[in-house]
């Protein structure tokens, strides 16, 4: 097991923090630590951070109809002003699929309503798809 | 074995308090007793810090890895790095008590390369006294 992909250890040089977890109750716990702990050091209100939570939470409730149930990919890259977070290494199908299952009946969709902006786009190295998240931290 | 929980980042100091809050939700999932926890994430502490201080040079950027993984009631936690590799260090800033300390608190500590010939510091904790479960799965 070589863990985190080469390019994705350079970007941890820059400061983007990558996690990759098993799918299954280890997700939610980390997943929502990790980000609090980032936006945290970013300076975040804890409105906003509220917010990149309510995120979190969307994307644990609907990994199972959109992952392969193995394992996720996150990478979170934040500073005062904006946070990104990527769900990497999905299939075009599924990443377009974990948007679309977190629309609720009279809300709408979460991820939309939150996030600035949420773009569905090739992964990394060519292969695959990610999801792209961006909050603002104002 | 593919660890459950990979997380990279860059070795800052700050950043050794993202690991520790990865541990604890690591060990909520997995009904890791609180007094194991505390001994599990101080022994990762030393370990990223050793990271942080020695593993790269002056201002040279860096990333450290942490990989946990749990097996049979242990958990295994690997930190590793790109860095120098564990040497002698006369003119180390810090008290040089870090590697006892894991060695104190861990069941068992292995200082090394992994397989892709980057350093390594693997530490196992025994689970066996309260056996670990994952939440609502348990007994």
């Amino acid at each position: 097991m070589n863990g985190v992909a080469t390019s994705e250890r350079e970007r941890a040089t820059e400061g983007v923090t990558r996690l990759r977890l098993a799918d299954g109750p280890l997700l939610r716990p980390v997943l929502c630590r990790v980000v609090s702990m980032v936006l945290t050091r970013a300076d975040w209100p804890l409105d906003r951070l509220e917010d990149a939570l309510l995120v979190c939470d969307a994307l644990c409730a609907h990994r199972d109809e959109s992952s392969d149930g193995k394992r996720l990919t996150f990478s979170i890259d934040a500073d005062e002003h904006e946070a990104e977070l990527r769900v990497c290494e999905l299939t075009p199908e599924s990443a377009e699929r974990l948007v679309g299952q977190a629309r609720l009946p009279l809300v709408g969709n979460v991820l939309e309503r939150v996030a600035e902006r949420v773009t569905v786009g090739p992964g990394q190295a060519g292969g695959g798809a990610q999801l792209a998240i961006v909050l603002s931290g104002r | 074995m593919t660890p459950d929980m990979e997380l990279a980042l860059e070795a800052r100091a700050e950043n050794i308090a993202i690991v520790r809050h990865a541990l604890g939700g690591f060990a909520e999932a997995y009904a890791v007793p609180e007094s194991k926890l505390a001994d599990i994430r101080l022994a990762v502490t030393e370990a990223c810090a050793n990271v942080v201080v020695h593993a790269y040079q002056d201002g040279e950027p860096g990333a450290m890895e942490v990989l946990a993984s749990m097996q049979d009631g242990e958990m295994t936690v690997r930190v590793r790095d790109w860095g120098r590799g564990i040497r002698p260090r006369p003119d180390s800033p810090g008290l040089g008590l870090g590697l006892s300390l894991i060695a104190a608190l861990a069941e068992t500590v292995q200082l090394g390369h992994d397989e892709a010939e980057h350093t390594e510091v693997r530490m196992t904790f025994s689970l066996q006294d309260e056996p670990p479960s994952m939440n609502g799965h348990g007994p």
